[in-house]
């Protein structure tokens, strides 16, 4: 077996394995891309984004600084009987703090107003392309579950798996001389216009 | 003949695809490690260095959209592009310039026509993510929807190497049993985190 055949076999074989994240890559790249047609879209629906799901009285200290944040949010999701999602916590201003708590089909927003101490849950109604979105940009270390880190650790596959297709697809490419001109050339065209775009934008 | 089309076809567009594909998967480890550089810099804004400073000699019209009296000072000091702008209480205009590798606020006070400029730190993390969430098509500059255009190239790029790539793989028969192996078990371990995150 030789490199090129190990090279090759490489590039078909992760791609094969990888098919699902590529491809929801790039379909779930379109509601970003196109955020004011999804939203003018769903906005002729004239339904509401969040449902108030309870509301209630609830006394907990507020850390002042943001490390303390994330076990008041899990503090504030078991007042809330909201159980093993993954979730992040904000100061939306120095009265409110906001818990989001998703999975890739349910979003539910906790809304703690210091000041009243009170508590407001809401559901957020279900759509696709939040949906996409979300499946997109979902990453990071972050959460306490080894499943949600799983996940990060493929989403850093994946991407790396990316960086090794450009490589493994530039040594194909020289591998048939009879491309190299025009190989050159889209590569050519392509880095100008990409370090066009990096300087100007 | 259709073959051979698809073959060239997946090549040359990941041959000139291929900084946008390398940005992308930057990036999105940089984000994906988004921890690593909060804990390195702190998890405040990035902050800004000033640049220089200067008295704004130009004529501004009255009760002017905010958007053009934005662009007629970025204009006047050269910097005109893609930008967010916003007018505090006090009267002071605050324009923040989106410029991928340099992004600047500048701050202007109409009490002593003073204007401000100010460049944000340089960090790679953050220049990355920049070019990974830049959209072009609300900014009104035609230099940001050729970039939000040459996006929308890069999704269907995605999407047709993902095509011919089964396409290409059906071809090659040896390759058929292993192929299916593999697809089978990312659509497993895809569709098990679909079902349990």
């Amino acid at each position: 077996m030789t490199l090129s055949h190990i090279n090759r076999r490489l590039h078909l074989y992760l791609g094969l394995a990888l098919l699902p994240w590529f491809f929801m890559y790039g379909i779930s790249s379109i509601p970003f891309a196109h955020t004011p047609f999804f939203e003018r879209r769903d906005a002729a629906k004239r339904l509401p984004l969040w449902t108030l799901r309870a509301e209630k009285t609830v006394d907990v200290p507020v850390p002042e600084d943001a490390g303390g944040l994330r076990p008041l949010g899990a503090a504030l999701l078991r007042e809330a009987g909201v159980n093993g999602t993954s979730f992040g916590t904000y100061r939306q201003s120095p009265t409110q703090v906001n818990v989001y708590a998703y999975s890739f089909w349910q979003s539910t927003q906790l809304k703690y107003y210091v000041d009243q101490k009170k508590l407001t849950v809401e559901d957020r109604r279900f759509r696709w392309d939040h949906f996409l979105t979300g499946v997109h940009a979902r990453g990071g270390f972050e959460q306490d579950s080894l499943l949600d880190r799983s996940w990060s650790l493929v989403v850093d596959l994946v991407s790396l798996s990316m960086l090794l297709w450009i490589a493994s697809g530039l040594y194909m490419w020289w591998e048939l001389p009879g491309q190299r001109r025009w190989g050159w050339v889209a590569i050519a065209a392509g880095t100008a216009s990409f370090a066009f775009f990096t300087l100007r934008l | 003949m259709i073959s051979k089309l698809v073959r060239r076809t997946h090549m040359y567009l990941a041959l000139f695809l291929f900084p946008w594909v390398a940005m992308y998967a930057l990036s999105t480890l940089v984000m994906n490690h988004r921890a690593t550089f909060l804990a390195r810099y702190g998890d405040g804004p990035i902050p800004y260095e000033r640049e220089r400073q200067m008295v704004y000699d130009g004529t501004l019209p009255a009760d002017a959209d905010l958007r053009i009296v934005s662009t007629q000072i970025l204009t006047s000091v050269g910097l005109d592009g893609a930008h967010n702008v916003s007018r505090q209480k006090d009267g002071t205009i605050v324009i923040s310039r989106n410029d991928l590798t340099t992004p600047r606020r500048l701050t202007y006070s109409p009490a002593d026509r003073s204007l401000l400029i100010e460049r944000q730190q340089r960090r790679a993390n953050a220049f990355l993510e920049r070019f990974h969430r830049r959209r072009g098509y609300a900014t009104g500059y035609r230099l940001d929807t050729v970039w939000a255009v040459s996006v929308d190239v890069f999704i269907v790029g995605m999407v047709f190497w993902v095509l011919s790539g089964l396409w290409m793989w059906w071809e090659m028969k040896i390759t058929r049993r292993l192929g299916l192996t593999a697809i089978a078990s990312g659509i497993a371990l895809f569709a098990f985190y679909l079902g349990t995150l």
